[in-house]
């Protein structure tokens, strides 16, 4: 972890510029550009709140409407999906700097997940928007949100580090995700409050740190009951072992990136 | 000794069948799955200060390898290699440019790779877009430029970063005739400077006049390295 931080710090300027490269060329050749930070989320959420709420219905819990309470697990989701997903892919898509130049690969896949926060933290005014139109109560855990964030960026950061050092010897990461994650999702009470799951299989939510985190950022900004402690103690512990354990293996096969891509 | 090679060897693993349905048959039919290919074989080699090598070989000789495990980017398989000094690598020009962003940004994106910092940059910018020719053309995203445009700029700022190791293969044939000179003059610029060069090129004559060394590597083999002349002969004899 400190050779992780130590390698950022000595290529922070690279690292500069590769995030503002992932940043800028995005949207570069579209009339809504940044925009769509913004509205892909809010189109996302719009959707789920109309099926949800009128065909199926799936009560809101913090007192909040739903429209918000799915917004606020949708953010931290997506987040997390598209971290993965676009640092997966990142190491392929830079093939030609990887087989020329060398420095510490971990910048391409951090300056991918940064990007992504950026995005996040775009879609978060919207939000933000939301809270004072509907007049809701502001929890004053909030500030414990900048934490519960990056214990989520480090469990991204080490699934990332797996995953991208695998697909590069194995395209079928990248196609198996997408079914994964499908699943993950469903399984991650984004669309559904916790309570709706029976107290004994809630255990199983614990065990998936995407479940304690999206919940406890939920908490944090609405506030009803303490932070859960305990597990949130699991998902911290869990985080920094997938970090270290995707850290350590991307290193391991660093050397052989080159010869593979 | 800006570079050491001591008994060097890269062997890479070929696997043919990589697909599951390809990969079960050939394990019932008792194939093996993949070969192990030796791009280089116990290699050694040293460049000090000064040193302009001319790497010659055919196709599939190891040349492109050699020039990766000098670059860092791949790992011996065996024995030992040590790089004293900072490498530019001016193969490949422009790699990492992103085409939706302007002459400008690209030298900066491409300057952090290369190692520099945002001042380090700031002090060769002038010199690198007035070499490059792009002074009209800085603030146009590159996937306007022609492909001329692209190789002046991926070749002006590779050049320009301060290095002791020069990596070059088949470049100087960038641009239009005058930009040729230029790049033959900086190139010229740099032997002066005792800088170390290895140069990997099928052009024989261009070999000769400007390197002091060649190397000729056979098949991921040694076969012979020294004077450049001698080499350029033994080069002939494989041909």
């Amino acid at each position: 972890m400190i050779t992780y931080f130590r390698n950022l710090y000595i290529h922070r300027y690279l690292l500069y510029n590769l995030t503002s490269r992932e940043i800028k060329s995005r949207y570069a050749q579209s009339i809504l550009g940044y925009f769509w930070i913004l509205l892909n989320p809010l189109f996302q959420m719009l959707i789920m709140a109309f099926v949800f709420s009128f065909f199926i219905k799936i009560p809101s819990s913090f007192n909040i409407p739903y429209s918000i309470f799915i917004y606020t697990g949708l953010l931290p989701w997506n987040l997390f999906v598209y971290s993965i997903t676009s640092s997966t892919n990142s190491l392929v898509e830079n093939e030609s700097l990887i087989k020329k130049v060398y420095f510490p690969r971990e910048i391409i896949i951090t300056a991918t997940v940064i990007a992504k926060v950026y995005d996040y933290l775009l879609a978060s005014t919207v939000l933000v928007g939301f809270l004072f139109y509907y007049h809701v109560n502001i929890s004053p855990l909030i500030f414990f949100l900048p934490l519960i964030l990056f214990i989520q960026i480090l469990f991204s950061l080490g699934l990332s580090f797996l995953l991208s050092a695998l697909n590069l010897f194995y395209r079928d990461i990248q196609y198996l995700m997408n079914s994964v994650f499908l699943v993950w999702f469903y399984l991650t009470p984004i669309l559904y409050p916790i309570e709706m799951i029976p107290e004994r299989y809630r255990f199983v939510l614990q065990l998936n740190p995407m479940s304690v985190l999206i919940n406890a950022q939920r908490r944090t900004i609405f506030g009803g009951g303490d932070l859960n402690l305990n597990s949130i103690i699991i998902a911290i512990l869990l985080s920094f072992g997938i970090f270290y354990l995707g850290y350590f293996i991307f290193k391991k096969l660093e050397g052989l990136f080159a010869d593979v891509v | 000794m800006k570079v050491l090679f001591d008994n060097v060897s890269k062997h890479f693993f070929k696997q043919e069948n990589r697909t599951l349905k390809e990969l079960i048959p050939s394990l019932l039919k008792g194939m093996r799955p993949g070969e192990f290919i030796e791009a280089l074989k116990n290699i050694n080699l040293k460049f000090n200060d000064g040193d302009i090598v001319g790497v010659l070989g055919k196709n599939g000789a190891g040349k492109s390898t050699l020039l990766k495990l000098i670059a860092g980017v791949t790992q011996p398989t065996s024995g030992k290699i040590s790089i004293n000094g900072k490498i530019a690598p001016l193969i490949e020009l422009g790699a990492g440019f992103h085409p939706q962003l302007t002459g400008r940004e690209n030298i900066y994106l491409n300057g952090s790779i290369f190692g520099l910092s945002k001042k380090e940059i700031d002090s060769v910018y002038e010199d690198i877009v007035k070499f490059a020719e792009l002074e009209r053309f800085i603030n146009t995203p590159v996937k306007h430029y022609s492909s001329g445009m692209y190789m002046r700029l991926g070749f002006s700022v590779a050049v320009h970063v301060p290095f002791d190791i020069l990596l070059t293969d088949e470049i100087l044939a960038v641009g239009d005739i005058d930009f040729q000179q230029k790049c033959i003059d900086k190139m010229i610029s740099f032997k002066k400077q005792k800088k170390v060069i290895i140069f990997v090129s099928h052009h024989l004559e261009t070999v000769s006049s400007f390197c002091n060394k060649g190397l000729v590597l056979d098949k991921g083999k040694q076969y012979f390295y020294g004077n450049v002349n001698e080499a350029i002969e033994k080069y002939k004899e494989l041909l």
